[in-house]
This record gives structure tokens, sequence and C-alpha cells, in this order.
């Protein structure tokens, strides 16, 4: 059953179409993959299911609910959280900090209840710290949570963003790019984290990434978008060879010389 | 890379920097202005102390730069700056006797040269005088610089309580005549105007001992305290906050009548930054209008309980509630049009709203209501159980429960889900409303809070001058409190209070300063900005994980990541 679908998903800026007429289903409990060149549309797919871009034409369903016209944090309530191509954590604020703010929707508190510091804000203050260490934990950052954002080293940066956007306890998770400049090994690791999150949370995950190679292993369905159009869709091996993704991706010379070393 | 050749180069520039800045402090009158007033009896005055200041704070730069790190170049560099420095004065001094200067600058006094060249007769002496004290500064400051820190500290500590204790006579005296035993200690400090050379080495001496034995055994004693068990940890700390609330409740006493009334301006400062806090330090929406929701607060307090105008004559406590939720209606109200709005142009929209309630309550129209530009008079004083909140020392007591109250509520915000979601905003807005914070309703909240505890500080300052005029009103106090929570440290509620202690209190203090008021605002803005941007006081960051931690020591145990796992 698809937890996300697009139906006809266009989003133009000016002159510029840069999601054309999409259609997309991202199934329950998958790795969905967004793959193209530079340019494809990839991240404003994101903002557009995100509730950051509100699109000309078409439709985008959660669970067959629309999520056209709502804002970004309605959407989240609804289950569907997302990071950043480059990260964009609240830098000044500790890790554990993040994760709290991640909690808000969850959260009940009001202002006389913080004020007066009634048992009920007790209560829940103390559970969501809880749970922030656990997802601290579950994301291999305990013992860093008081640290500032900022400081913390790059990779545990984008560890903190996925933890900061588990802690809205979302259906489907939206990653951007996760694996961005990480090394071979460093992102074959976090590959097998996303599969973590999968088993062990058993919530849908819709990726975006650069390079093929990186969503091969992990994903079930690979999109590949091109010019804001699909050009491919697919189990990772079949849409490998098709000559229309290898075309976008090395040009038409390419991909003639792909063919010839195939 | 070859540095010889420029290894002095800092020296020379920091010289030429620091002789423009002591050149303009002369002509602009700071210096004679400030010389009225003397930090050692016959041997230094503030005027020169603050060129002494200025010079040497330039050398050690200067020196600091220096490069490569020898004794040599280091002492080299900082006699250069401080020795140019004089040159430029020196220069000055010459011109501005060969030309009269004060036809374009009335501060460029015969009085002036005289007290640049030491008073002494001749010219020549004078001048070489004036040299040798820059190279003599200059040499200090490298030799400063060449200092392990803990003396560098030691002394710099030392230098600035001599300086302050010189400066604040008017403060300390009163406080030590009343302090029984020690009134003795006033005759031996203060014999006339300024410290006596002896009461001057004693301090620093005293000081720079303490500073020293502090910073040696200071790390060891926090330690001791940090390793006394919980309870006896928690005896501690009432004992501290006990103290503090005595320390506090007593003040006025000690103080006196005049010490009381600035405390009353840095209380009703306190609560204004507080306010403006929320909104600019905590969500970090510029407000540049703070001042319209004093303005709001003041207004209604008078309109309630003025018989002049006759509409209600309530007593303060009744109108007191009134005027805090007219702030918040003024904040919701001015926040609404400006919620889309971010950095620059918030900040023009809201300066601007600031001036239209200014120019409101002003205007003819509204006269009947409002008193136009005469005001509104005989607003009653605050009363409780047959106190009466007139005197500053009495007011005092209303305005530090008023600080309390709001501080107290800041506290609680600060660590709280509303306060986080307002970091948030303030970090990132996009990214705070993928979090799943709602941005309308939380900009709302901070200004509604932040305009609430600035109609409380307007609602207390009516009563304080039992009248409002809308020339009270005017955009620098907005200007003036953005400036003490940016000295104090944006986000910062300590912060809030050592800002306007500084700000607020140090120039009702030194009346000399009160002239200079914006130029010493732009100056140290400034520099907080170059050397200290983070505010005097800022916001510590909260152990949230190590606290969990101590209660529950599994947690931290397992450096396994669930990535490594996979």
């Amino acid at each position: 059953m698809a937890v996300i679908t697009t139906r006809k998903l266009t989003k133009q800026f000016g002159g510029l179409v840069a999601i054309d007429t999409l259609d997309l289903e991202v199934r329950e409990h998958s790795i969905h993959s967004v793959i193209g060149p530079n340019g494809a549309g990839k991240t404003t797919l994101f903002n557009c299911i995100t509730g950051f871009y509100r699109p000309e034409i078409g439709e985008i369903l959660l669970d067959d609910r629309s999520l056209v016209g709502f804002l970004p944090d309605q959407i989240v309530q609804r289950g569907v959280a997302r990071t950043y191509q480059n990260i964009r954590l609240f830098s000044n604020l500790t890790a554990v900090e993040n994760i709290l703010v991640g909690l808000h929707s969850h959260l009940k508190a009001g202002f006389l209840g913080i004020v007066t510091r009634s048992p009920a804000t007790r209560k829940e203050e103390k559970e969501a710290n809880e749970e922030a260490l656990r997802l601290l934990k579950f994301v291999g950052l305990s013992g860093k949570g008081d640290l500032l954002s900022k400081n913390l080293p790059y990779g545990d940066q984008r560890r903190l963003e996925i933890a900061r956007a588990l802690a809205t306890r979302p259906k489907v998770l939206l990653l951007d790019e996760p694996a961005a400049g990480m090394n071979p090994r460093e992102s074959q690791n976090l590959m097998d984290f996303i599969r973590h999150l999968l088993d062990e949370l058993g919530i849908t995950i819709l990726l975006i990434e650069h390079q093929m190679r990186v969503v091969m292993g992990i994903s079930e369905i690979v999109t590949v978008l091109d010019y804001g159009k699909k050009i491919a869709e697919g189990p990772p091996a079949e849409v490998q060879r098709n000559p229309l993704v290898i075309e976008a991706y090395l040009g038409k010379g390419g991909a003639a010389q792909a063919n010839a070393a195939a | 890379m070859n540095p010889a050749p420029e290894r002095h180069f800092p020296g020379i520039r920091y010289g030429l920097i620091g002789g423009v800045c002591v050149v303009i402090l002369s002509l602009i009158g700071m210096v004679e202005a400030f010389n009225q007033r003397e930090i050692v009896t016959d041997v230094i005055t503030m005027g020169q102390t603050l060129l002494l200041m200025m010079a040497a704070f330039v050398a050690y730069l200067g020196a600091q730069r220096a490069q490569p790190r020898r004794a040599s170049t280091v002492l080299v560099s900082g006699t250069a700056s401080g020795l140019i420095m004089a040159v430029l004065l020196s220069l000055f001094v010459l011109l501005g006797n060969a030309v009269n200067l004060r036809q374009v600058f009335i501060n460029a006094s015969p009085l002036l040269f005289q007290l640049l060249t030491f008073g002494q007769e001749s010219l020549g002496a004078g001048i070489g005088l004036l040299l040798l004290a820059g190279a003599l500064v200059g040499l200090l400051a490298g030799l400063l610089s060449l200092m392990s820190g803990l003396v560098r500290r030691a002394l710099i500590t030392a230098f600035s309580c001599v300086t302050f204790a010189g400066m604040l006579q008017d403060l300390v005296t009163p406080i030590l005549s009343e302090a029984g035993p020690l009134s003795d200690l006033n005759d031996f400090l203060y014999p006339g105007n300024g410290l006596c050379v002896e009461g001057a080495v004693t301090v620093f001496v005293v000081i720079a001992a303490l500073t020293a034995a502090w910073a040696r055994k200071g790390d060891a004693v926090r330690s001791r305290i940090r390793s006394l068990p919980p309870s006896r940890r928690r005896v501690l700390n009432i004992a501290y906050i006990v103290v503090g609330v005595f320390i506090l409740f007593v003040l006025p006493q000690i103080l006196g009548l005049f010490l009381s009334e600035v405390l009353t301006i840095i209380g009703l400062y306190i609560m204004l930054g507080m306010g403006l806090n929320i909104i600019v330090g905590f969500a970090g929406m510029l407000d540049l209008g703070h001042v319209a929701y004093f303005a709001i607060g003041s207004y209604t307090m008078a309109i309630l309980t003025s018989p002049e105008l006759g509409f209600f004559s309530l007593n303060f406590w009744q109108a007191l509630p009134f005027a805090i939720v007219m702030g918040v209606i003024t904040g919701v109200l001015i926040c609404t049009p400006v919620l889309k709005m971010r950095g620059d142009y918030l900040a023009i929209t809201t300066l601007g709203f600031g001036e239209i309630i200014r120019i409101l309550v002003l205007s003819d129209w509204l006269r009947p209501w409002l008193g136009g530009a005469q005001g509104i008079g005989k607003i009653p004083r605050a009363e409780l159980f047959g106190f009466e909140f007139g005197s500053p020392q009495t007011l005092y007591y209303l305005i530090l429960a008023g600080c309390l109250l709001i501080g107290f509520i800041s506290w609680r915000l600060r660590d709280s889900r509303l306060g986080r979601s307002w970091m948030a905003v303030r970090e990132d807005e996009d990214v705070a409303q993928a979090m799943g914070i709602n941005l309308v309703s939380t900009k709302l909240k901070a200004f509604a809070v932040g305009a609430g505890f600035s109609a409380m500080s307007g609602a207390i300052f009516a009563t304080k001058l039992g009248s409002v005029y809308p020339h009270s009103f005017n955009v620098m106090i907005s200007i003036n409190i953005l400036c003490v929570i940016i000295v104090g440290g944006m986000g910062s509620i300590p912060g809030v209070i050592v800002g306007a202690a500084a700000l607020v209190g140090l120039p009702e203090l030194l009346r000399e300063f009160a002239e200079y008021r914006l130029l010493v605002y732009g100056a140290v803005l400034v520099a907080m900005m170059l050397l200290k941007p983070e505010g005097l006081w800022p916001e510590a960051t909260h152990q949230r994980e190590l606290h969990e931690v101590e209660s529950d020591a599994g947690v931290a145990d397992v450096p396994e990541t669930a990535v490594s796992r996979g």
C-alpha cells in the first residue's frame, strides 16, 4: 500500500518547470530512492511534499489524504519528517535541545504550566528528556548530548539531524542526500543505518541521492528524475541498465560508450 | 614567508590607530570633562586615566601581534606603539599652541593642552614628558604581554579595581560609612577627592594578591564544592540564596537615597531588557520599537489611576493587570502585521510602530484622553497594607519584586517547550516550522510575553514619576534597551542584569559620562562585537545529558553505535 502518492505533480519557477507531471508511489515500509543529476528537481519534490512549496498542479497524498495547501508544521504533525541536503541543525542549541525541538508537537505544556512548573509539565519534560536521550543513543551519539550541535563533527551532525527528524515520530522520513560529503565507507555505514531504521522502527524512507551507487544496495525501488520528469522507475538493478538513465547521467556520447563497453 | 621585515609593523600600525583615538578623545572634550574626578589625589585624574588606559590597551594589542614572539620584538613593538601615540598627541599639542583650534574645536582649550603636557611651564619639557610617558606605557604594555596569564590577570584586575575605586568614590564612601568598623577605612582610602597614594597602593596589592590566590586555588575550592555530598551542596545553595536575598533586601538602606534612585532606574531597565530579551534574545526577532510597550504600560496606568482625568481612579494594584494586558494586546497587534518579516525589515517596521505610539500620545486628536504634550499627572503611588512605595528607597522593593517575578518567568520559560520553540525560530525559521512549530503562535507568544514584561515596567515607571509625558518614550529608550541586552549577552538572563548595571547604572553614577553616552555606547558596542560578541555574561549551555547520566549511570556507557552495529 502506498504511503505517499503524487499525481501529476507540477511545480514551476517562472518559466522553469522544476517538476513536470510527476506520478510517484512510495510503498509502506520500503526504502524508495529518488536519484537524478543536479537540478533534476529532487529537492523541489521534497519541498513540495513537506509543504514549503505549493505545487501549481497535481496532488500529494499521505494515506489518501491530501497534503497540498497545508503548512510545513501541519504536515510534520501528520507524519512526514525530513532532513536537509546541507545540514540545518539549530547550531547554537545542544544536541539534546535539537531533539527536544523535534518533540515539540508531542508536548502540551502551556504558559501557565511552564511558569508554575505543574506536575504535568514536569512529567512531560522528564519523559521528553528520556526520549531525547534514547534517540541520541539510537543514532550513536550517547555522551555528546550537551555539546552545541555546531561543535559536533560532520558525520555526527548528519546523524543528529536524523534523530531530530525521528523525534517528530514520523511515518515517512525524507532524507535529502544524507551521504553527501561522506567517503564510501562512511556512506556504506550510513546506508546500513538507514536499513536499520526501517527494520527497527518500521518507518517508510524516501531517500534522495545524487550517486546511484550509494542507494543500489538498500533501495527496493529507485525513481530517476531528469529535468523534473520521471525517466525510469523500478528495482535498482533494472534502472541501472536503463539506457535513458545512463544518458541522463553521462550524456549521449557517454551512453554510446557505455553501450559499446557492455 | 619572511616575517622579519615587518615584525614591528603591528606596533606602528596600532600606534597610529591609537594616536588618532587619543587625539579624538582629547578633541571632543572627554579628557577635560573627566579631569574633574581624581582617581588618586594629586597624582592622576580620570581624564588622564582614560588616555592612559587607551594607550596601554592599544600598545598591548600591538605587542601581542608582534612577530616573532621574542622578548625584544614584543617590547620594541609595545614601546613603538606607545611612542607613536605620544608623538601624535605631541603634534596635536604643538598644533594647538601654534594655531587657535578653538574656532573649530571648542574643546581644544588651553586647559586641555596644559593637562596633556602635565602642567609643565615650558612646552619643551611638557612634550618631552609626554613622549617619555608614552614610551613607558608602551614598554609596560609590552612587559604585560610577556608575563604569564596569571600575573597579567592579577595586575589588570588590580589596576581596574583601583581605577573603579577612585572613580566610584561617591558610591563607595556612603557604603563604607554605614558599615560600622569599616568607616575608618573611608578616611584611610579617601582623605580628599579620590584615593590617597597609600590607599591606592593598598587596594592594588590586596586585589592583586587575592586574584592571584584565587587563580591558583580557585579550581581546588570549586572542585571541593562539587565533591560535597548533594545534601551539603543543597545547604550551601540555600545559604547563597539567603545571603543574596538579605543583601538585596537591605541594599537601599546601605546605599542611601541617590544610589537607591539609580537602582530603581536600573531595575526598570532590567524589566524592559528581560522583555526585549524574550523577543530578540530568545526568538531572534529584532524589535526596535520596544518603547511602545513601555509607553502603553505607563499610559494605561496613568489613565486608570490619575484623578486628573477622572475616568476610573483605580489604585495601582487594580490598574497593574490592565496595564500588563494592554501591553500584551499591543504586542500581539504589532506582531501580527510583521509575522512574515525577517531581519532588517522587521527592525524598520517595529521602529516605525514605536514612533507611531509616541506620536499618537502626543497628538491633539487624542488629547482629551491622553493629555497630549502635557501628559498626565497626579498618578497615585502604589500602596500595600499601608506601606507606600514613594521614595526611591521604598520604590526599590516594588521594582525588585517586579524584576524577580519577570526574571523567574524568563528563567522558567527559557528551559521549556515554549523557550525551545523560540530558540528554534531564532536559529532557523524554516527548519523550526518543519519540526512542527507553528510560527504564527510562537512569534505572537514571544511578542505577547515580551510586551507584557515591558508594560509592567512602564506601569511602575508611571507611579515612580507620578506623571507621564510623551517625551519620555522616544526611540532612544528602545536603542538603550537593545544595547543593554547586546552588551549583557543575547538571550542571557543574568546578562540583562549585568548589561543594565553597566549601561544604565554607570552613566548615572558618572555624570561626566552622561554627556558622552551615545559615543560610549557606540564604542562599547564596537568593542563588544570585536572582543566579546557573546556578551559580558553569555548564556550558559545546558548540561542536560550529564545530569541524567548522574542519576542513570547506564546511559552513556554504551559506546557501540547503531551505525557501526548495522
